[in-house]
Formats: structure tokens, sequence, C-alpha cells
């Protein structure tokens, strides 16, 4: 089993009108055995502004501990919050800044910006950033979220249909992985404030 | 820098070629007054991706007698095929059912006379005249154990404390049916090679009853 698969997840970010919905699975594994179904992979920077990190256990822990750190120095120094567009830039320039021997970590950035308009973006161990406009998948079984995704999307979606649409699709991918699963957690982001819940997901 | 663990039971240890999938799996056999229920997970998987997430591990090799797969899904497969062959055969040159002894011996031979190019771990168990119910459990090397229960796969390792405690004499059809359906939900909770839905057949000799449920009746605890 290689090391981006050691640890198991499953993350899915999606854009809906003037909303942002992002979705991850609770386990935390050690190969085949679960050893907790409580494991945080996605984190709050901002008000409206979450990280989602997929990878080895450790560098999503050291990862999140990095970029808390590196944004309140900004905070401090520039006097202003951070956008979604300047995070993603940084993090993808930290990935990098450790190319020969990377984070085991593929992120995922999903926020609002200043004018609320929804912001996604995916990167890969070495900081390849990607921006999308409709949805980011990461994890051991973006082959099966890709799908769900490409099938279920639509443009425009309100926050509760969002929220739907980011369950199933999540849900039914890590169906299909035996590393991730064991329930879910979505966060749906829009210019009121942020609605969170969790999902009951099968305990296989 | 980035090393490949071996697991017990994991796809790289298991000898498997590349792309064989395996039934990682969770199989057990508990005896009640008059038979045995057999019960088993129904995930298939390479890696881990899940090839088959609903394959039945439960192959009956006669009337009354059955087997439950894990490792190799091909290895056993193809197994379990020349057993029920050959147990066709001496149903009909000696005009009897065959024994549960006599399949599990069989297995024996054939596991244990081609140790190295196979990966099957098999729990044979059912009904016969002579013995009534009877569980043998066949181990990757060929070892052949007659057993008062049985469990193997990879998530039987978490249930053993379960079912060593949980385990008791002369249980009815329905009591050894709902252990069956509890050890193998808790073995799911935690194996990422085992889940899916819970097969189980209670085999007697008025004949069988073959069951499954998907909804899972424990999970693991949050804290």
């Amino acid at each position: 089993m290689s090391v981006m698969t050691y640890n198991g997840a499953a993350i899915i970010a999606m854009a809906g009108k003037d909303c942002v919905g992002i979705a991850a699975d609770r386990r935390l594994g050690v190969q085949l055995t679960t050893i907790a179904t409580d494991f945080p992979k996605i984190f709050q920077m901002q008000p409206k502004l979450f990280v989602g990190l997929a990878g080895l256990g450790t560098d999503v822990q050291t990862l999140k501990n990095l970029l808390e750190f590196r944004m309140n120095l900004y905070k401090l120094k520039e006097e202003r919050d951070m956008s979604p567009k300047v995070l993603s830039h940084m993090l993808g320039k930290i990935l990098y800044s450790k190319r020969f021997g990377p984070y085991f970590v593929e992120p995922i950035v999903a926020g609002l910006d200043e004018s609320n308009k929804p912001f996604l973006s995916t990167m890969d161990l070495i900081g390849a950033t990607s921006e999308e406009k409709d949805f980011v998948v990461s994890g051991t079984c973006t082959g099966n979220m890709f799908g769900m995704c490409e099938s279920l999307y639509k443009p425009n979606m309100e926050a509760e249909e969002l929220f739907e649409t980011l369950a199933q699709a999540l849900l039914s991918s890590v169906d299909r992985d035996a590393v991730s699963g064991w329930g879910g957690i979505v966060h749906i982001i829009t210019k009121e404030g942020v609605l969170t819940k969790e999902l009951k997901g099968r305990q296989d | 820098m980035t090393t490949e663990v071996s697991m017990m039971h994991s796809a790289e240890s298991q000898n498997l070629k590349d792309g064989e999938v395996s039934t990682g799996t969770t199989i057990i056999a508990i005896p009640f007054q008059g038979g045995v229920v057999v019960g088993a997970d129904s995930r298939t998987s390479t890696g881990s991706y899940v090839a088959v997430r609903t394959s039945d591990k439960i192959a009956c090799l006669s009337d009354h007698i059955y087997a439950c797969r894990s490792g190799s899904a091909a290895d056993t497969q193809a197994l379990t095929d020349y057993i029920r062959y050959y147990l066709q055969q001496l149903k009909i040159e000696t005009g009897r059912p065959a024994r549960v002894k006599s399949a599990a011996h069989l297995l024996q031979k054939l596991v244990y006379q081609n140790k190295d190019n196979l990966s099957a771990g098999m729990i044979v168990a059912g009904w016969d005249p002579v013995e009534g119910p009877a569980i043998y459990s066949i181990a990757l090397g060929g070892t052949c154990l007659k057993v008062p229960f049985a469990f193997s796969g990879s998530g039987s390792l978490y249930i053993t404390g379960l079912l060593d405690s949980e385990f008791r004499e002369n249980m009815t059809k329905e009591e050894a049916r709902t252990l069956v359906k509890k050890a193998l939900a808790h073995a799911m909770a935690r194996d990422g090679s085992s889940g899916g839905i819970i097969r189980t057949v209670a085999i007697t000799a008025e004949g069988n009853d073959r069951d499954y449920t998907s909804q899972l009746p424990y999970g693991p605890v949050s804290y």
C-alpha cells in the first residue's frame, strides 16, 4: 500500500449559487485497520474559508498547524484577512518548497472571496494548483468521486440542494473504497454563515 | 523514503499477483443444536478498491456441506469447484452423502500439495448423518483442524476476544445466527477489507436456510 493510501481519505468540494460546500469522510486507519472514526480532515481557517487535507495523517495535522501559523503571520503583517486565492497560492508554494521531500498531502481550498463569489482549488502533493468552477476532489477514491460528481453536479445549486448532492456523491464514492468512509461531515458556506452537518454512513 | 509496509493478510503479503482480487474478509462458523450457522461478509477488494461489494463467499459443496472462502478469490473458487466435483463423485460411488470430514480432508490435500502456489484460508462446515454438526478450519499451509467454532480471514483478528467470551455450547439456531451477525458487524467496523452485507447460512439435517442483511447491527463506538 502506498504512502498516500496509508491512512485513507475522501474529500469533495463543490460550488453552488453564492455558496460552496466541502465534505470529507471521518476515518483514520493504519492500512486496512480502522483506528478512529472522528478524524478531522477539513479545517476552518477563516469564517468563510476552509481547507481540506487528504493524504498521510501526520502531514494533514502538521500542514494544518503550519498553515494556521502562516495565516496568523499574514494577518499580523497585512492587517487584513487572507483571501482564498492567496491561501491557495501560498499553500502551493509551501508544498513546492518541499519538492524533493514532500508533504504527502493533496489539499483542497474552498471558500467565498471578498465579493462572496465561490472559490475552489486543488493541488497535488508538490503544489501544482488547479482552480475549478464546479467541483474538486482529493483522496484515495478520486476515481469514484469524479464519477459521482460528473453525474450528480449541476451549476447554481442552492445551499440545501448542494448539501444533498455533496452528501450522496461522498457516501457512494467511499462505499467502493476500503480505506475511507465510516461517516462523513459536510460544511456549506453561504454569505450568511456556515452550516455543518454530520453524515450517517456505512460503518464498514 | 516511500516504503511498502506489509501487514498480515494484506495484498502484498498474500502473494497476490498484480490486479488479482482478494477476499480479504471475515468468515465464521458457529454450531447450534442440530446444525451449523456459517457467516461471511461480502467485500472483494483489490488493494483499496472495492471490486465487488455484494460477493458470495459461502460456497455450497454438497447438500449439507458449505465452505467459507478467504484469501485469493480465484484460488478459492477453483478449490471449491474441485471439491464440489469430488463430493459428487463420492456420492455416486458410495451411495451415501459425503461427510464433512471428507470434504475438509480433500480440501486439505489440495491446499497442502499446492501450498507454494495457493493463497486460501477456508472453513468447511456442515452436517452429516455420522457425526452431526462439524466444523473444520483449513489454514494457509494446509493445516486442517476440527474445531468447536471457527473464524478466519483478515477481519477475524478483531473478534477473537468477542467470540471467545460470547460462544456457548448448544445454542439455538437463532442465537447462533445472532452471534454470527454480531461478530461480523464488529469485524467489518474495524477491518477495511471486510464490509458490505452479512451473509449467513444455517445448515441442518432438514435443509439450509440462506439469508443476508445489509443493516449492520453494530458499529464503531465514537467518543
